[in-house]
């Protein structure tokens, strides 16, 4: 039923490429790339849940602490010299560690500016957001960010690129090479070291991408509609490789989309919100089996149920309506 | 096919080129006029120039003037420009001042910094500092406008402090613009040197020109114009070769991308 892939990313995707992708069986043979992860008891937990048949509901995970806290945040924009427009109002949200959170809303719900908030490249206007207890001041290594515009350094080749966190943070170059290119084979562009994005399609620029704030080891990824992009196929085969890469290490992901299937499917967690003035509508926990695989996902009837209730959910709003 | 395209694509140039100067021949034949002389005539000439220690050395200072000049411009214009690209306030300060200096004639300030500065190489190297500078900074901070946000935002969160995000991320994600600009810089350098030794006439290339258009040597004249002419080919092919090298990341040829997700 599945079909192989072979090891370098081949051209013709196939039809079948599931969980059991590419990424996925380069993992076993990977070195864990970060040691304050895959080195506690909770990392070897969920590497030996791979293989195996049994399941675990994300709420049982041990007791979990908030490692981002967004306390009472605002976001005004000035549009014109009479009229604000409120992005952002009194938004609330503790974000647990080593959880996979979606922020979900129709276009222009602020769910952007919330994560930016998070990344510290936007301040809010009033509130304040938290990570581990600190107040965040600006961007720091901690808090990866990953954008749907890529924005890659299209004068680096796809090791450069990736290199360079692991340089800036003062890494020797060969350490940095080695940690580099074992990253690029898990996000499955083992080959394309030496080429520049300009060169690479967007689903691969998005892997680049991934891997680049991965290479730094953040805390937190922050993703930003990642396949916002990207055409249908390409956004499949990168959420599954995403899970699996995140099923490896769990990092606390935070993840922005407006695809409810999406946010279903990746997460622990989404957040819905509305817009004019963007508001929390509700938080829901997505109480579905880890490791998630797509074939039997889309069949399990808990799945289709958190889809069907969050459209209709959306349905019922007066401002939103379905998110595309 | 390609090749034979390819050699088309050489040789039209030097088509040109003969082209040109069939025409020049056959003009002068035609007019018969002593301040036109024939094509033939001024390449004739060239060897007399380039074989004098004097017209030589004259050069020579032409070109240190000009390499001075544009190496100065280039050295403060692109800071500036990368400064104000990403900066509102340097922008704001500096806008204002470069928009009165832009439509000036950089030549029709000489006579101030002349009797400032003398007539000397001082004068000269500053007139084409000036000539180089404003297209330099102008692509420059256009270059740096243009800059992703989300990049430097990537280069903040991997710990690149504001300077390091201007040096390594503004500079080289704004290069191929700021180069268009040194180009179009280099080739006003030229200009600009010719122009500030036809009024300071003191040595030079356009110091040797000019001698010679007042001694009624037009042979001289039109052969100093196709060495500065020559001059101008060289230094842009020079030019575009170390361009096309520091850039090739953004080259159109690269601009094909896989097809792989």
């Amino acid at each position: 039923m599945r079909v192989r892939q072979n090891g370098r990313g081949s051209n013709d995707a196939p039809h079948g490429c599931e969980n059991d992708s590419l990424s996925g069986r380069l993992l076993a043979k990977l070195v864990p790339l970060n040691p304050r992860a895959s080195g506690t008891e909770d990392g070897m937990t969920v590497l030996s849940a791979r293989s195996s048949e049994w399941v675990r509901p994300v709420t049982q995970q041990g007791p979990a602490s908030a490692i981002i806290e967004i306390d009472r945040v605002s976001q005004v924009f000035q549009t014109s010299a009479r009229k604000d427009h409120v992005a952002l109002s009194d938004i609330s949200l503790r974000i647990e560690e080593r959880a996979f959170v979606s922020i979900l809303g129709p276009s222009g719900c602020g769910k952007s500016t919330l994560l930016y908030i998070v990344g510290g490249f936007v301040s809010p206007t009033s509130g304040a957001a938290k990570m581990k207890g600190q107040a965040i001041k600006g961007p720091g290594p901690d808090r990866g960010p990953v954008f749907q515009e890529f924005a890659l350094f299209p004068w680096k080749t796809v090791l450069g690129n990736v290199m360079y966190g692991p340089r800036q943070q003062g890494i020797r170059a060969a350490e940095a090479e080695a940690q580099s290119r074992a990253l690029i084979e898990m996000v499955g562009l083992k080959g394309y070291e030496n080429f520049y994005p300009k060169e690479l399609s967007g689903g691969m620029k998005q892997r680049v991408a991934l891997a680049r704030t991965l290479a730094y080891h953040p805390e937190v990824l922050l993703m930003d509609e990642p396949f916002g992009a990207l055409d249908a196929h390409t956004r499949t085969r990168l959420q599954n490789d995403l899970l699996n890469i995140w099923e490896r290490d769990r990092k606390t992901v935070l993840f922005v989309t407006h695809s409810v299937d999406e946010a279903v499917f990746l997460s622990d967690k989404v957040v819905m919100m509305s817009k004019s003035p963007g508001r929390i509508r509700q938080v829901i926990d997505i109480d579905l089996p880890r490791p998630r695989r797509r074939n039997e996902l889309l069949l399990d009837t808990r799945y289709q149920k958190y889809v069907v209730d969050i459209e209709r959910m959306f349905d019922e709003s007066d401002d939103g309506g379905v998110p595309a | 096919m390609t090749s034979s395209a390819g050699m088309t694509k050489r040789a039209a140039p030097v088509l040109a080129c003969i082209g040109l100067l069939v025409v020049w021949q056959v003009a002068s034949l035609a007019l018969k006029n002593d301040s036109f002389p024939t094509a033939i005539g001024a390449i004739r000439a060239i060897p007399d120039i380039l074989g004098d220690k004097e017209s030589l050395i004259n050069i020579l200072a032409s070109l240190r003037r000009m390499t001075m000049g544009f190496g100065a411009a280039v050295l403060v214009s692109i800071p500036l420009g990368l400064l104000m690209g990403r900066s509102a306030a340097v922008a704001a300060f500096f806008n204002p001042l470069l928009m009165v200096i832009y439509p000036v004639p950089k030549a029709a300030l000489m006579p101030i910094i002349m009797l400032w500065l003398g007539v000397g190489d001082i004068t000269k190297t500053l007139v084409i500092f000036l000539g180089v500078s404003l297209p330099v900074i102008y692509h420059s901070f256009e270059g740096a406008k243009a800059v992703e946000e989300k990049m430097l935002w990537s280069g903040a969160a991997m710990g690149l402090s504001p300077m390091q995000r201007l040096v390594r991320i503004v500079l080289p994600a704004a290069l191929p613009e700021i180069l268009t600009g040194c180009r179009t810089g280099l080739v006003l350098a030229l200009i600009t040197m010719i122009t500030s030794e036809m009024i300071a006439r003191q040595s030079g290339a356009g110091n040797i020109l000019f001698n010679a258009l007042d001694m009624g040597q037009y042979d001289t004249v039109f052969a100093m114009i196709i060495i500065v002419g020559a001059m101008g080919i060289c230094l842009d092919a020079i030019f575009e070769r170390v361009r096309a090298r520091l850039v090739r990341w953004s080259e159109p040829q690269f601009d094909m991308p896989l097809s792989f997700s």
